[in-house]
């Protein structure tokens, strides 16, 4: 990609917005459905926040004083939304965040973009138990192999709290893992 | 029980799959088409003559107010008698004196027939008991 400044230039001028918002979409659209897939774990409800994430990122663009990464700015934008879906949906439904991320566990097996085994299943049911942030931190730091000074400017936190954040749910994960 | 490392052993993937590239491609379409569209505002001649037409209304509204403005202002600087009178008790330089010399004779009759001054035998006699000079009011 050309030089980020140029770039958010292109995306802030009206004449080259349209080519240059095609061209961030071709980049971002397969990451960041990763990253909220590990967050929300159905497919459609991926493909529904990744598009409103898109769609809020477009629309924000003008507000986008350049303080941090565009890779970043995005992944908080999609973060959010991912965490915001998952809390209105449960609360539509009557049960809690982690029923509803349960429930979704258990029907990986029927999803044609899932192709994981009985470990891997266990794996995700583990990290449920989890705190919040900890859910959140595992997975970037696991799954999608994040630096930790890219988690700290998503989420913005500290890099040390990461380290003892991530630290954490790996030894509640052992443990649960092993003794299932 | 073997103790289960997630370190040491293979990594274990999330096993999702990264739908394939036409999924992205409709789902790209589709985005373009609902974001909102960046079309430049356009204002009609008939707003931009409205707003013409509101100000010289506002204008001419001011104009005529003005004067009414100015009348109510200069009526309402004469002085009512309760701030004539704190002035007069606790500002200016005027005593009982300057006010005796400024009374004529049919004020002095208004005030002793308006208002009730007689005083009682008792506080007369304190009067000219404590007072010195009655001599020098008596020759005068």
């Amino acid at each position: 990609m050309l030089d980020e400044k140029e770039f958010i230039q292109q995306l802030l001028n009206p004449k080259t917005q349209n080519d240059a918002f095609q061209k961030l979409l071709h980049t971002y659209q397969k990451p960041l459905y990763n990253h909220i897939r590990n967050i929300v774990l159905d497919h459609d409800d991926t493909a529904d926040v990744l598009q409103n994430t898109f769609i809020k990122v477009f629309q924000n663009l003008k507000n986008f004083k350049g303080e941090s990464k565009l890779f970043s700015w995005m992944y908080r934008i999609a973060t959010n939304e991912a965490l915001t879906f998952l809390n209105q949906k449960a609360k539509k439904s009557g049960i809690s965040s982690e029923t509803l991320q349960s429930k979704a566990i258990d029907n990986l097996k029927a999803d044609v973009y899932f192709d994981g085994n009985d470990i891997q299943i266990a794996l995700h049911k583990a990290i449920v138990t989890l705190p919040k942030k900890q859910q959140l931190v595992f997975k970037m730091k696991y799954f999608e192999e994040l630096k930790y000074e890219e988690i700290s400017e998503i989420l913005g936190t500290s890099v040390g709290a990461l380290k003892a954040s991530y630290h954490h749910a790996v030894k509640k994960i052992e443990a649960l893992l092993t003794t299932n | 029980m073997k103790e289960f490392k997630l370190n040491t052993i293979p990594k274990i993937e999330s096993g999702f799959k990264t739908p394939e590239d036409l999924f992205f491609e409709k789902f790209s379409a589709n985005l373009i088409e609902q974001l909102p569209k960046n079309e430049p505002k356009t204002i009609s001649l008939f707003q931009k003559k409205k707003a013409i037409i509101m100000m010289v209304a506002a204008i001419f509204v001011l104009a005529l107010l003005i004067p009414s403005v100015i009348n109510n202002a200069s009526r309402s600087s004469e002085i009512d008698p309760v701030t004539l009178e704190n002035y007069l008790s606790y500002q200016s330089n005027v005593n009982q004196y300057d006010l005796i010399n400024v009374l004529d004779e049919e004020d002095i009759d208004n005030i002793s027939t308006n208002t009730n001054i007689a005083l009682e035998d008792k506080t007369i006699e304190d009067i000219l008991i404590s007072n010195n000079n009655l001599e020098h009011y008596i020759i005068e």
